[in-house]
């Protein structure tokens, strides 16, 4: 219920990783609305988008039901769902529909029903809030870009480090507070302030890194391999066991850096001639840089079902068989349970470790 | 003209049973000889199964067993690329990569491939596409460009009159029901026609919602369903809609685990109201009692329902 002091809509996005706080910063500080942050995504979330879903869609859509389930019993009035290249255009509203049929009233902002993003953005934060400024908007744009930016850089840091420090929990102690600072966050100065100080304390712990570490490159779908619920937590995973751990993708290199697909795919022309949809070109891209790099293995993960990675499968497998890489493809669906990952990383950390060796 | 001695291979699968039509009239103006590999039997999709990863669709695995009839005995074989063909038109991300998969999936048979590629969004329409194929094949512009118009006149004057003898199985008496499924997949004779078959053996009119005027159900699904955006779903959803009231059951096939499929059959199950729905997802099974039984009751109950029974 509303209270009689607050009487702002109450927007909610499906939970994204450590995004939400970027997601938060701009709903509340750029659209003026109250943002509610549904609960991290667990197995029930899962297992309450499952029940609900089609049966052999890709898993994200379950987790991300799931997700607005929970938003919308944490009290949210408003969904707001972004849109995308694949099956990912239609989430939108297939959820709606479903969330309809079962019963909750809310209002749906389907960001695929108004093609394309940058022509139509302002159409959107009025939809969302018809008295926001356009100027409040830009400048807390501005902020969460940096925001962003922020938490892949230390995102990023904390995994290709975490796994030498000779205390163990340091850096997730220091990740953990830079996260709920992010989340806190109300002007561009109290980001800057959190940045510095995640910045400070990872200069100060103390790590005992050989020269030639394990090196691990981590590709694949969108969702899964930026959720670290969805995937297990993969990333922490690997680290513990001292590897270091490598991640291209993710948002703000996605959306923000590279954002000409074609300068990446100049590069992997021997591999496919024509973009073969979503991330792929980021996946073999990033697959063919590493391999000539030097990495000592690359995981391939990716939700069950997901077409455009299913499809280039053939040519990652080629790219191992040229450059002798060992590749784990890990698929993940609904069943995925923590103890059969571990002992397929153990195996395959097991494996490269002894390549390495001789 | 002068036919000259190159041979092109059409695997039978995918967009075979969209184009066939257009790709025959086209080569045949070119001179082209074409090979067709054989209808599918088990053999093929237990050999595109050994090839492909082992997510794939069923459909995916039923084109690697075609291609691989086909390696040695032609000098190219004709994939497509479709990705959009138009503003908001797009295919499923498959047929976007299907050039590059097959490529890497049979790199080291040897064999040519030659794609041409339909882009709408990123300026390459349908009549460049087939202009560059023709280039590909050692044509000068002019006659590809002639051929395609030519492809495209006896490509449309066939499907009017398919639409037309679809149209009139609507009327008239008996029991009829609508096959929502692409074309790839019903007019296979391994998955989709034991389908039709069984039907047609118990006195059951199947009407296909594929072969429909293909304007006039995209406009439906877009009122229906705004942001379906893949070309052949949106044909068959809106062809569904507006004939759901003319028959008297429907039919949603798809083969295992067919993206699109997955969530627009869930939204024509939430949508269209008021007529039985049965819903069948076809894997690489060898067996039909299972389906046949499925089709069974599904026919017993509209019977009851119509108080035949």
């Amino acid at each position: 219920m509303k209270s009689a002091l607050d009487q702002r809509k109450r927007c909610a996005l499906p939970r994204y990783g450590n995004y939400n706080c970027v997601f938060r910063y701009l709903l509340e500080k750029g659209v003026n609305v109250k943002c509610i942050l549904p609960p991290e995504i667990t197995r029930k979330t899962v297992d309450i988008g499952a029940r609900n879903s089609p049966d052999f869609v890709c898993v994200p859509f379950k987790t991300l039901l799931g997700s607005m389930i929970e938003a919308l019993e944490a009290g949210a009035d408003t969904l707001i769902m972004p849109g995308g290249a694949c099956r990912l255009g239609y989430y939108g509203e297939l959820h709606e529909q479903i969330l309809r049929d079962m019963g909750y009233e809310f209002e749906m902002i389907n960001i695929a029903e108004y093609g394309d993003l940058g022509k139509n953005i302002l159409k959107i934060i009025k939809r969302i809030n018809p008295k926001a400024k356009v100027s409040a908007f830009l400048m807390a744009a501005l902020d969460a870009v940096k925001m962003l930016d922020y938490v892949d850089e230390i995102t990023a840091q904390m995994y290709q480090n975490c796994g030498f420090e000779i205390n163990k929990g340091e850096y997730k102690k220091a990740y953990n507070r830079f996260l709920s600072d992010m989340f806190r966050a109300e002007s561009r100065n109290d980001i800057e302030d959190g940045y510095k100080r995640v910045k400070d304390a990872f200069a100060a712990i103390a790590i005992d890194k050989p020269e030639h570490p394990l090196r691990v490159g981590l590709l694949g779908e969108y969702f899964t391999i930026m959720d670290p619920p969805s995937n297990l937590y993969i990333e922490e995973k690997l680290a513990d066991m001292g590897v270091e751990v490598w991640r291209w993708l993710n948002l703000s290199n996605r959306q923000f850096k590279e954002n000409s697909d074609r300068n990446l795919h100049v590069r992997i022309r021997d591999l496919c001639r024509y973009d073969m949809g979503p991330t792929s070109t980021e996946t073999l891209w990033s697959a063919k840089k590493w391999a000539e790099d030097g990495f000592d293995g690359l995981i391939h993960v990716k939700s069950a079902n997901c077409t455009p990675e299913i499809d280039l499968m053939p040519m990652l497998q080629r790219v191992g068989q040229e450059h002798k890489l060992p590749i784990l493809f890990q698929n993940y669906d609904t069943q995925t349970s923590d103890v059969g990952l571990m002992t397929r990383l153990e195996a395959f950390y097991d494996m490269i470790s002894m390549k390495k060796r001789v | 003209m002068e036919p000259r001695s190159i041979k092109v291979g059409l695997p039978r699968a995918f967009l075979y049973h969209r184009y066939k039509d257009m790709w025959k009239a086209f080569f045949d103006a070119l001179g082209v000889e074409t090979v067709v590999s054989a209808p599918t039997v088990r053999a093929d999709l237990d050999n595109g199964s050994a090839v492909a990863i082992d997510e794939t669709c069923v459909s995916e695995k039923i084109w690697f067993g075609h291609v691989q009839q086909l390696i040695g005995k032609c000098d190219h074989i004709l994939v497509p690329r479709i990705s959009s063909v138009g503003k908001e038109r797009i295919f499923c991300t498959r047929f976007e990569a299907l050039p590059d998969i097959t490529r890497a999936v049979f790199y080291a048979s040897g064999q040519s491939i030659v794609d041409y590629n339909i882009d709408v969004q990123k300026k390459s329409s349908e009549e460049d596409a087939f202009i560059d194929l023709g280039v590909k094949l050692g044509f000068a512009p002019r006659e590809a460009k002639r051929a395609y118009k030519d492809a495209l006149r006896a490509d449309a004057k066939i499907w009017k009159q398919r639409v037309a003898a679809e149209e009139k199985k609507l009327t008239g008496p008996g029991m009829k029901v609508l096959i929502c499924a692409h074309s790839y997949v019903l007019e296979d004779s391994y998955i989709g026609k034991p389908v039709l078959d069984f039907l047609r053996e118990n006195d059951v009119k199947a009407i296909r919602a594929d072969i429909c005027d293909r304007d006039a159900a995209r406009r439906k699904c877009a009122a229906l369903s705004p942001t379906c955006h893949w070309e052949l779903n949106c044909e068959i959803m809106g062809s569904a809609a507006l004939r759901a009231d003319k028959v008297d059951g429907v039919i949603l096939m798809s083969a295992f685990p067919c993206g699109p499929d997955s969530m627009v059959n869930e939204m024509m199950m939430r949508k269209i109201k008021g007529v039985p729905m049965l819903n069948i997802v076809l894997d690489g099974q060898n067996g039909t009692a299972g389906l046949e039984t499925r089709l069974e009751s599904f026919i017993d109950i509209i019977r009851f329902k119509e108080g035949l029974l």
